[in-house]
């Protein structure tokens, strides 16, 4: 196994403990790579193929390298009747990314989820984590600029 | 300890751990299932083996619901089957691929294309006759004379020109027709007339005597052919070539009566009478009207053709000639004129050359002979003075499109001019004339059945149609007659027909390749006799392809039909249960195929996500080189990172043989 | 620093965080000198971030929508007016807090404040009783589970008591997928414990050996809060009886809805895709690894530690015949008081709704509940008491409680295609009718609602509906077309506006919309034009509709309102 991966060995290495391992992989890396699968698939005694078939079950887990802020734009059913299509438009006006793109720079990628829990905050988005609500034009455009400039 | 309970109103017993399934099988039910195969555990994935519990009303996948004491199955409703019918409806809407080659279902006759071609490209002459004449018992002239519907068709459209597939008619016709004699049955002893001895006669008579009937054959004519000897001119088709295909038919034990013309030297009645079924096939021999004053002056296409090959091809020079048509009859006419030793051959057509419905290459034959094209051009007045025909034309142009979604000609008024000619030929098509005392429809057709004992076949039936249809409706007939005299079931064609699509809307991307030597060299071309002598003889206007040039060509075919059609559970279930590619229309995954492996296709297109091979590749051959991918409806079998069945993979073929699809199988078609 | 104030509360529950709550939090802590306790959520997300003083004579203020700054926080501890909270005293009266009584309260991981505040007394009382008295007791109760199914809770408990098993397991489901619904996150943020005793009970009812919590991967503070929880039962060993040791093991779903299904989630807790599996057999009798396993949702387990303090008879005596105790709604959608309300089983909608939610009775038109798997309610219909059957009947489901309250400007058509949108990327990929059948209905759905629909596709819609329901190997698929067969039900009109007039009354659908700007009300400050990205508004301050995508930006930056959304070929 790649010693890039040794951190799996925090876990037990049955195989029911393969998702665990693909989390801890992404929370590492930031996304699981085609190394990363050998070796999680060498660790919990499973053929590669088999754990590509878990982890692109699963909408948690990246193929590729994310950008630096994670947009994650709710598309709940709250937040999607209050208008969570025309947030991720805007997001693509502003810093031209659509859903499941990430920019050229690296910076940004922009992803539609399911609910944040935030409903009553709708329209939601978040990013790495810190979520932002009751979003308009104006607001979305304010965030991102700070970001822009981080 | 075993249970009792009802399926279909009978009460069976079921063995601990068996299931709904595996009852019905013990007892004869027959339950369609497309995901369960007992070498592996149950994957509960295709939901079209459903039943119903009476009690509670649920529908339960028969294949893994045991049977529960007192439980009431219902198997068989029309409610269950609507159910089966909505799975395999929605299976085929997601599965892509062609389970019958576009060229065989292109051909009328239905003949399959894909294994003739492929037989003569292994240079297997006779066999590739042996196939064509499942379909096409007449190889020698449609060799020659068919409009090559199946070439129309032919994927290799998608980039560049078709495969030269008729050509594989007449090479394997001219090398193997004569040595090749079917198994005939031994007869019933049931009689049977043919009125007509053209092409759709034919092929019932041959049809008829596979199937175990000698039937007679009553032919108006002095030679049998019908339109192949008397409207197809002798340069297409010569009547050497005829006269050796027709033999044929004798040898089979097929009797001809000659001079014979319904309602004059013999009387419908009569038939009837005398034999246990009658098939007409009396073809369209009326030539239709110009709908021009003066239209009486002119010959129509279809008694020029019948003179000239009466006269031994040596009927005199008919001077200045206008032919007004654009069909292929036309161009017969027009190429026979210039052969007659016209110097100045005209040709009339309302429209332009893109609507023509003749054969392009016809037309382009006809232009390097010396025929004059008039487009937009139609016939308003035709004189006699002194002798001369003064043929008076109206300009016209294209309006909007009509209902066939050809663009309409409407007349440019005041835009009348007249030339001069020595004859004028109508060729604009030809009707049916119908025997006495036999119905018609409205269009003067006569029905495929009329009332007891009577059939009909070909163009007297369709409107003038082609020879291979003409063929295609004979076969038609005589199975019609084998069932009502002899309980032969009529055999089906098949009725599920998944399709990627036509080819007009495909790119090369689109196409899977089983080989990948698919030849990319451009399509052989005939050879020509000169041409000159063209111009002045009746002589054939092309030479036979050699089996080399066919090698070539073979070697040019997609083989696109998918691999499992003989055997798709998909495709069997789908036509047992009526169902419809179409019916439920929607997008299909777009995912490319893999021919990576030696032997093995995985063609992802047409996987149904059964998961039966990534069972069996676990579960039997302790492998796991295969696992779904994805979920919703993006999901997919895939191999690790894509790369295809590795080495690894001990070729073991148990995927390919559990597939219940062309999704995974072998590459080489048998 | 008003004297009077003895400590202060703030709401930092994922709403209230999103809100600003953090920074408030530390600002106050700053700025004040008695102390800050972070609590969870008290249900009135719209008015985050809340901070409650609490007085020496045992009243509270509440401030709401905080702001981080000096003045406000000044206000606050001074006491002051400004920005004082009260929860409206019509809500007040219909609501009846008992699970989520202690949610917004206390410290979630602070074991002694909920041990003061009553907690683990449902265990120790549990643990005095024999097994088959608890699950008895559960029985009394009538509780039934809170996750959408409704079976009842004592009955689930009952099977895997009875069953003998070297190990069995105990799941609690908070893979709360359903879009609109958080009230699973809102109590394992606000009240871990609460819910952890609730398993243990079931634990020692069942004579369960190991307990799994299957939580999203998207509620990171319920996982933090939980495993705190996890860590201080070890710690006061409240894991341990007298015959056996617990495990409790959380563990992080990874994003997909259909592992709230029992088997799919099964499969997922063993580190395999979440694909369901045909039952029979059933969890109770194998479940994770072959084990004998029971899965409960989070509020079903939130509710058991009452049962067990007040008995089970008491727990019954609100509700409904058939539904017994409280409920906790997510209320969200287009209403004025969005958050968390719990009310008696049988609160009708017009309760929930207008009295509690606030919203206006003039611009609603339905509440769906149940997310993807439920159904649109009309307005005309919200006398109905919400309980299991009562929605049943009318083609919902009670789900696990979210309701999303839906205006008039909203289409059912687009809402529906919404929720197929969902469903049909949820679906695991495995049956046919649900793989499949999910897709077509999607995109039939897209057809209509891009002009493109005839009327076979709603004669397909109602074929395929049914069918995909009755086809369909698990509840994913067996609700689906849910949506789609009850706003059909209700709003056949909307949908046949769509196929044969080619309109959308409700002008959310930008295949039958145009952008027009009123003359007169405009300003000509060219907002708008700088705003459009596809260059749409002319200099003159007409739309071209040509151009226009519909992306709503220049109506949004309108400082007069004058750019509007209007029926396509509107002069």
């Amino acid at each position: 196994m790649d010693q890039q991966f040794d951190y799996l060995k925090k876990l037990p290495d049955e195989s029911g403990n393969l998702i665990r391992g693909l989390q801890l992989i992404q929370a590492t890396e930031g996304y699981v790579s085609d190394e990363a699968i050998r070796a999680a698939a060498e660790y919990f005694h499973q053929t590669p193929v088999e754990v590509e078939g878990v982890l692109t079950f699963y909408a948690q887990f990246k193929r590729v390298k994310p950008g630096r802020f994670k947009i994650a734009v709710c598309d709940g059913t709250a937040c999607h009747i209050k208008g969570a299509p025309l947030i991720q438009e805007w997001i693509r006006q502003a810093i031209g990314v659509a859903p499941g793109e990430t920019d050229a720079e690296g910076r940004f990628s922009v992803e539609a989820v399911a609910c944040l829990g935030c409903c009553s905050l709708a329209p939601v988005m978040s990013i790495n984590g810190r979520v932002y609500g009751k979003l308009d034009r104006r607001e979305l455009n304010r965030i991102l600029k700070e970001y822009k400039d981080k | 300890m075993s249970i009792e309970f009802i399926l279909d109103n009978r009460t069976v017993t079921a063995e601990p751990g068996e299931t709904i399934l595996d009852v019905a099988r013990k007892n004869g039910i027959e339950i369609p299932t497309l995901c369960r195969d007992e070498r592996i555990s149950k994957t509960t994935s295709c939901f079209v083996c459903v039943v119903k519990d009476l009690k509670t009303g649920k529908f339960l996948p028969s294949c893994s619901a045991c049977p529960a004491p007192g439980q009431n199955i219902d198997s068989s409703s029309e409610e269950v089957k609507d159910m089966r019918r909505t799975a395999l409806n929605l299976l085929l809407s997601e599965h892509a691929g062609d389970c019958e080659a576009p060229c065989t279902l292109g051909c009328p006759a239905h003949a399959a294309v894909e294994e003739y071609v492929r037989a003569g490209k292994n240079g297997d002459f006779l066999g590739a006759l042996k196939i064509i004449k499942q379909r096409i018992p007449l190889p020698l002239s449609i060799g020659r004379v068919c409009p090559r519907f199946c070439e129309k068709q032919c994927r290799r459209n998608v980039y560049g020109e078709p495969v030269a597939i008729n050509e594989f008619k007449r090479t394997a016709a001219d090398i193997c027709y004569d040595e090749y004699m079917e198994q005939l049955p031994v007869l019933s002893g049931k009689k049977v007339a043919i009125v007509g001895g053209g092409p759709a006669g034919l092929s019932a008579a041959y049809y008829l005597r596979l199937g175990g009937i000698a039937p007679v054959i009553f032919e108006a004519m002095p030679k049998a052919g019908g339109m192949l000897r008397y409207g197809i001119p002798e340069y297409r088709l010569p009547k050497a070539t005829l006269d050796r295909e027709l033999a044929h038919f004798e040898k089979m034990g097929i009797e001809f009566r000659f001079n014979c013309r319904i309602g004059v030297n013999v009387d419908l009645e009569d038939l009837k009478k005398e034999y246990d079924a009658v098939i007409l096939a009396v073809g369209c021999w009326a030539g239709s009207s110009m709908r021009c004053k003066g239209e009486e002056l002119a010959l129509s296409g279809i008694d020029f053709l019948r003179e000239v090959v009466e006269s031994g091809n040596t009927l005199a020079n008919p001077g200045r000639v206008a032919v007004v048509g654009g069909g292929n009859s036309a161009m017969d006419c027009v190429r026979t004129a210039i052969r007659l030793g016209s110097a100045d051959v005209n040709c009339f057509y309302r429209r332009t050359e893109n609507e023509m419905p003749a054969e392009k290459l016809e037309i382009e034959e006809a232009k390097e002979e010396g025929v004059k094209f008039h487009f937009l051009a139609a016939p308003v007045k035709l004189e006699k003075h002194n002798g001369v025909l003064a043929l008076t034309l109206r300009k016209m142009e294209l309006g909007e499109p009509d209902a066939s979604g050809r663009r309409k000609p409407v007349e440019v008024p005041g835009s009348d001019y007249t030339l001069e000619f020595d004859t004028v030929i109508a060729a604009i098509g030809q009707k049916t004339a119908a025997p006495a005392a036999v119905p018609t429809n409205k269009y003067g057709d006569i029905p495929q059945i009329t009332g007891e004992k009577i059939y009909a076949a070909g163009d007297c039936v369709s409107g003038a149609a082609t020879v291979v249809e003409g063929v295609a409706s004979g076969r038609d007939a005589a199975n019609l007659v084998l069932k009502d005299l002899l309980g032969i079931p009529v055999p089906q064609e098949h009725t599920v027909n998944v399709s990627r699509g036509k080819w007009q809307f495909l790119k090369k991307e689109d196409l899977v390749f089983l080989r990948d030597d698919v030849s990319e060299a451009p399509r052989e071309q005939l050879k020509y006799i000169s041409l000159e002598e063209r111009k002045s003889s009746f002589k054939e206007v092309n030479f036979t392809m050699t089996p080399e040039q066919l090698k070539k060509e073979g070697d040019r075919c997609i083989e696109c039909s998918c691999t499992d059609k003989h055997d798709c559970a998909l495709r069997k279930h789908g036509e047992c249960y009526h169902c419809d590619p179409e019916a439920i229309p929607g997008a299909r995954q777009k995912l490319s195929y893999d021919i990576r492996h030696p032997h093995i296709i995985q063609d992802r297109s047409k996987c149904i996500k059964c998961g039966i091979c990534v069972k069996t590749c676990k579960e039997v051959v302790n492998l796991t080189l295969l696992s779904p991918k994805l979920r919703g409806f993006a999901t997919c079998v895939g191999t690790a990172f894509d790369q295809g069945l590795p080495a690894s993979c001990s070729e073991c073929g148990k995927c390919v043989e559990a597939c219940p699809t062309g999704a995974l199988d072998w590459r080489r078609k048998k | 620093m008003n004297p009077a104030i003895k400590f202060f509360r703030i709401g930092v529950a994922s709403c209230g965080i999103a809100a600003g709550g953090a920074e408030v939090r530390s600002m106050l802590e700053s700025a004040s000198s008695v102390p800050v306790i972070g609590v969870g959520c008290i249900g009135h997300c719209y008015a985050e971030p809340i901070v409650e003083a609490v007085l020496n004579d045992g009243t509270s203020v509440f401030y709401s929508e905080v702001k981080a700054t000096e003045k406000a926080i000044s206000n606050i501890i001074e006491l002051g007016e400004a920005n004082r909270f009260e929860i409206p005293a019509v809500r007040k009266s219909k609501e009846l807090v008992k699970v989520l009584a202690l949610a917004g309260k206390i410290d979630p991981v602070n074991f002694d404040d909920y041990i003061k505040n009553g907690g683990y007394e449902g265990l120790k009382k549990a643990l005095t009783m024999k097994p088959e008295e608890v699950v008895n007791e559960v029985k009394i109760a009538g509780l039934r589970g809170r996750g959408g199914g409704g079976f009842p809770t004592g009955n689930k408990w009952g099977f895997l008591a009875a069953k003998q098993a070297d190990e069995k397991i105990v799941v609690c489901n908070a893979d709360e997928g359903d879009p609109g619904a958080f009230m699973d996150r809102a109590l394992m943020e606000s009240v871990p414990h609460q819910v952890l005793e609730g398993m243990l009970i079931a634990a020692y009812a069942t004579g369960a050996t190991r307990l799994f919590i299957y939580c999203r991967a998207e509620y990171p503070l319920a996982i933090k809060n939980i495993s705190s929880a996890i860590a201080q039962i070890y710690e006061h060993k409240l894991n341990v009886f007298s015959d056996r040791e617990l495990e409790i093991v959380i563990k992080e779903g990874a994003g997909a809805f259909v592992c709230g299904e029992e088997t799919a989630l099964i499969a997922s807790l063993e580190g395999r895709r979440g694909q369901p599996r045909f039952r029979p057999p059933f969890p109770t009798d194998s479940g994770y690894k072959g084990f004998p396993t029971m899965i409960n949702n989070v509020e079903t387990f939130g509710n058991v530690p009452l049962i067990l303090r007040e008995g089970g008879a008491a727990f019954a005596s609100v509700g409904t015949e058939g539904s017994k105790g409280t409920k906790i709604f997510a209320l969200a959608g287009d209403l004025k008081f969005p958050g968390l309300v719990e009310v008696p089983m049988g609160t009708t909608l017009n309760e929930i709704v207008f009295d509690i939610g606030g919203a206006d009775r003039s611009v609603v038109k339905a509440v769906q509940t149940g997310g993807p798997s439920g159904g649109c309610i009309p307005v005309e219909l919200f006398d109905t008491p919400v309980d299991y059957d009562s929605l049943r009947a009318l083609g919902a489901i009670m789900g696990s409680g979210g309701m999303i309250v839906v205006g008039n400007d909203r289409c059912m058509v687009e809402t529906a295609r919404y929720f197929l949108d969902f469903t049909h990327k949820e679906s695991c990929g495995k049956c046919t009718f649900c793989r499949v059948g999910t897709m077509r209905m999607f995109e039939i759905l897209e057809r209509i609602t891009a002009g493109e629909g005839t009327e076979e596709d709603l004669a397909m819609l109602e074929d395929l509906g049914p069918k995909i329901k009755a086809g369909s190997l698990c509840g994913l698929g067996q609700t689906a077309p849910n949506p789609v067969l009850a706003t059909l039900r209700f709003y056949r009109k909307e949908y046949e506006e769509h196929v044969r007039e080619h309109r959308c009354t409700a002008l959310q659908c930008n295949a039958f919309v145009d952008l027009a700007l009123e003359q007169d009300k405009c300003v000509k400050c060219k907002l708008c034009i700088k705003t459009c990205p596809v260059g749409a508004i002319g200099d003159n301050f007409v739309i071209d509709n040509e151009k226009c995508t519909r992306c709503n930006s220049c109506a949004d930056v309108c400082p007069k309102g004058a750019i509007k959304r209007v029926a396509k070929g509107t002069k």
